[in-house]
């Protein structure tokens, strides 16, 4: 699997740590780099993610969505700052998603991904929802708006 | 889905990528709107053998099928299912009579 | 042309829009070139509203709470014409359906929408579906709030969703904001009810797990009175609970409603808590100044009271008979005195229901430019309906709308049929549901025979997926396949109004295509022959019981 960050086009080398399984990781915690089902709880791994620097969350299908619930719960409740990467079944039509769930590294085999990438954050100009990638939504620029309206007048 | 009758005759069907169109295979490979044209298949191995042509033709269609069909003794040819009699000549009721009957 | 008295798009939305429809554009683009296989390439295409049926692509738009203004209405004839065959079929959940669209046109079809702030985003898809409402809303005399101010906040809060747009199935909102409820919640994944409590705080009862399809079940209370600035952060914590627990290995099984059944709603609030309790005081609360802003896009037009007794209206009453009958069935009170909602049927007699040609729509609009503030509303019973007309205009209403043909009397009653697309035009459907309507239709066109008759709803699905909503007609219709041949199962007693939910009885065997309309006959009769005064044909079946029908039906047929 080719491996892709943002910043650049063409796949990446893996230099990183090997992940373990997570049935594996759970033995001592101290495993750096852990690999999860979707299914995994991602609750378990709260109280050592200091000591981690790479979870590898997985796509059965792309249709399967469990992992962005993971994901946001790992960057947005628990407030792991490593890396976190999405595997298996990854499509460039996918990034704006995986971007605003705190995913950033993928793994596809799709041509395109990486020019893809490049401009999934621009794709749209707008976000709706507060995630935490920290991204202004529509209401909290509005209310921005009406408050610099108020100031003015 | 309606499930496909069985019975000897076939015809491999699909929809056309661009539009959506019901087409068929035809002898020469091509995929054509009007069933008439349809390569037929007699047998079983010869069903199977259409139905690898339709997917090697796939390009611009999607998801080819075996249909079952009837030839009468002019040798015209017609699916078995209602479903695919429906696909192969349209709406069983006139979607625009309905303006006739709005303004009668 | 009036000024709009509902949500408008500013530029954040509009932007949106427009770059969709260039992703779009280029994703169809990836396909025709090859680039995506069509299993890549569906689920993208299916999210933008667009369906491959037996004969063409379908595309689904949205009508966000059921609410268009007549230039919108205008915009739908024009594409209608352009692309399609110069007609749409208005849908159960409030949308349109053009049957003919090619894929090569799509991306032009939704810039054309997106002229007027409209899309199919999200009509299809494993995700929050366009979110519906009560088709009076703003109009009703009952009514405690607008619902469609929630819908809005819901819309946009649910519109690209980057944690669910993958859900293990579908996932369908509806919200009411009467106690007579109009949108039924009750079979929806999430159901909505505003109601005001002895605090006189007004919020939500939070129904879940409702819904019809092959496992027809009524939704739960998963909280009673829910504040209203927590309502996404609530349904945040309910998706999520969904998106990680829903079953995924089978498509049958996969909806919330399942998870409840087989969880339980006790587990399943327990999760859905326990979730909102992280998060309810995060970004999600909304703001007051952000629901004043949207709310105050949805104050109603300033009608001004006016006379309730109209000369011209009462002479015409006596002189046209069709004209009294659709006052009684086609008009409904409104909340300022004077004004009547008054609805359009899109099942005149014999025609496919919910249908409307482009010339239609565009009669339509002109009447509600002139009589209804420039609004239309669609309802969930696949007619269009004017939510402002004065009752002095009736009389114009009635002859503008009966030169359209959607000025029969008949709302409410046997012939306002709902039926599915069925075998005519859909994928998935096992037998033909529009000319059966048809032929019922056809069998009791005639309006006082209708209006004797009373309240009677029949709704026709050709599948068990129940697009037709068949659980809940009065009489319910399914259409089956058995071994080729299309035969159609009766039940009886289903009800979706006035917040007494209740799922229909399967008759007896499944009864041949051409002997639908003569069952339908024989039901009647036993009605008629047994029910007492004041009865509908569903409060006489549930007080004699099935087997009077059933005789009557299994002897006739």
């Amino acid at each position: 699997m080719a491996l892709y960050r943002e910043g650049a086009i063409e796949p990446v080398a893996d230099e990183g740590p090997v992940p373990v399984a997570f049935a594996e990781w759970l033995k001592d915690g101290k495993a750096p780099a852990v690999s999860l089902a979707n299914t995994d709880p991602v609750e378990a791994l709260q109280p050592h993610l200091g000591g981690l620097s790479l979870i590898v969350l997985h796509f059965p299908k792309f249709s399967d969505g469990r992992a962005y619930s993971q994901a946001r719960l790992l960057r947005e409740r628990f407030g792991y700052r490593g890396e976190l990467r999405a595997t298996g079944g990854v499509l460039r039509d996918q990034l704006p998603f995986l971007l605003r769930c705190g995913f950033d590294s993928f793994e596809s085999e799709q041509t395109g991904f990486g020019e893809a990438l490049a401009s999934a954050r621009t794709l749209f100009s707008v976000v709706y929802q507060p995630t935490g990638d920290g991204r202004a939504t529509a209401s909290q620029l509005r209310l921005q708006r009406r408050n610099v309206r108020l100031a003015a007048d | 889905m309606a499930k496909n009758l069985s019975g000897d005759l076939q015809v491999a069907s699909a929809n056309r990528l661009v539009d959506g169109a019901v087409v068929f295979l035809d002898g020469a490979g091509q995929w054509t709107e009007r069933l008439e044209r349809a390569e037929v298949a007699r047998d079983k191995r010869s069903a199977e053998i259409l139905l690898e042509r339709a997917k090697t033709e796939a390009f611009d269609i999607v998801d080819p099928f075996l249909v079952a069909v009837s030839e009468d003794d002019d040798g015209r040819i017609e699916p078995l299912s209602l479903r695919e009699k429906i696909r192969a000549s349209g709406l069983t009721f006139a979607a625009i009579a309905a303006d006739a009957v709005r303004y009668a | 042309m009036p000024d709009t008295h509902f949500y408008r798009y500013d530029d954040y939305d509009r932007s949106l829009i427009a770059e969709r429809v260039e992703q779009f554009r280029d994703q169809v683009r990836r396909r025709l070139a090859g680039e995506l296989t069509e299993e890549q390439f569906k689920p993208l295409r299916l999210t933008n509203g667009l369906y491959l049926q037996l004969h063409a692509y379908m595309l689904r738009i949205a009508i966000p709470y059921g609410t268009l203004s007549s230039r919108q209405l205008r915009k739908l004839a024009d594409i209608a014409r352009r692309f399609d065959r110069g007609y749409g079929h208005f849908t159960t959940r409030q949308n349109l359906q053009l049957n003919w669209i090619k894929l090569e046109d799509a991306p032009d079809a939704l810039a054309a929408l997106a002229e007027v702030d409209m899309h199919a985003i999200q009509t299809s898809g494993n995700l929050i579906r366009n979110v519906t409402a009560d088709h009076f809303a703003g109009a009703a005399v009952d009514e405690i709030e607008d619902p469609r101010i929630w819908c809005e906040i819901i819309r946009q809060w649910s519109t690209f969703h980057p944690e669910f747009s993958f859900l293990p199935r579908k996932f369908k909102i509806a919200i009411t904001g009467s106690p007579n409820d109009r949108a039924a919640v009750r079979v929806h994944d999430v159901g909505l009810r505003l109601w005001r409590n002895d605090q006189d705080d007004v919020g939500f009862e939070v129904i879940v797990g409702g819904g019809l399809g092959r496992t027809p079940l009524i939704g739960k209370t998963l909280r009673e009175f829910l504040p209203k600035e927590e309502l996404l952060a609530y349904l945040e914590a309910t998706l999520r609970v969904y998106n990680r627990y829903g079953r995924r290995d089978n498509l049958y099984k996969s909806r919330i409603k399942i998870l409840v059944h087989e969880v339980g709603v006790e587990k399943v609030r327990e999760e859905v808590e326990a979730e909102f309790a992280a998060i309810k005081d995060g970004a999600l609360k909304l703001a007051p100044e952000t629901i004043e802003a949207i709310a105050r896009q949805f104050a109603p037009p300033p009608l001004r009271p006016k006379r309730t007794r109209v000369p011209e209206v009462e002479a015409l009453k006596l002189e046209d008979r069709d004209f009294a009958l659709w006052l009684i069935s086609n008009t409904a009170p409104h909340r300022v005195p004077g004004h009547a909602i008054v609805t359009a049927s899109l099942k005149p007699a014999g025609a496919p229901p919910g249908d409307a040609s482009a010339v239609q729509m565009e009669g339509i609009a002109d009447i509600a430019d002139r009589y209804s503030q420039g609004e239309i509303r669609v309802s969930h019973e696949q007619n269009l309906v004017l939510p402002h007309v004065a009752i002095e205009d009736l009389p114009a209403v009635y002859k503008a709308l009966r030169r359209l043909g959607f000025a029969e009397a008949n709302v409410g009653k046997i012939t306002d049929i709902i039926a599915c697309p069925g075998l005519d035009y859909c994928a998935l459907a096992n037998a033909r549901s529009i000319p059966v309507a048809q032929r019922i239709s056809l069998h009791f066109a005639e309006l006082a025979r209708q209006h004797d008759i009373g309240d009677l709803k029949i709704k026709i699905s050709g599948c068990i997926n129940a697009c037709g909503h068949h659980h809940v007609g009065h009489i319910g219709i399914l259409g089956v396949d058995k071994n080729g041949v299309e035969l159609y199962q009766i039940s009886l007693g289903g009800d979706v109004d006035f917040g007494k939910t209740t799922l229909g009885t399967i008759l007896g065997p499944a009864v041949a295509a051409d002997k639908v309309v003569e069952a339908v006959d024989a039901l009647v009769a036993t009605y008629l022959e047994t029910r007492r005064t004041g009865e509908r044909f569903v409060d006489t079946y549930r007080r004699i019981g099935a087997q009077p029908f059933k005789d009557r039906v299994y002897g006739a047929v």
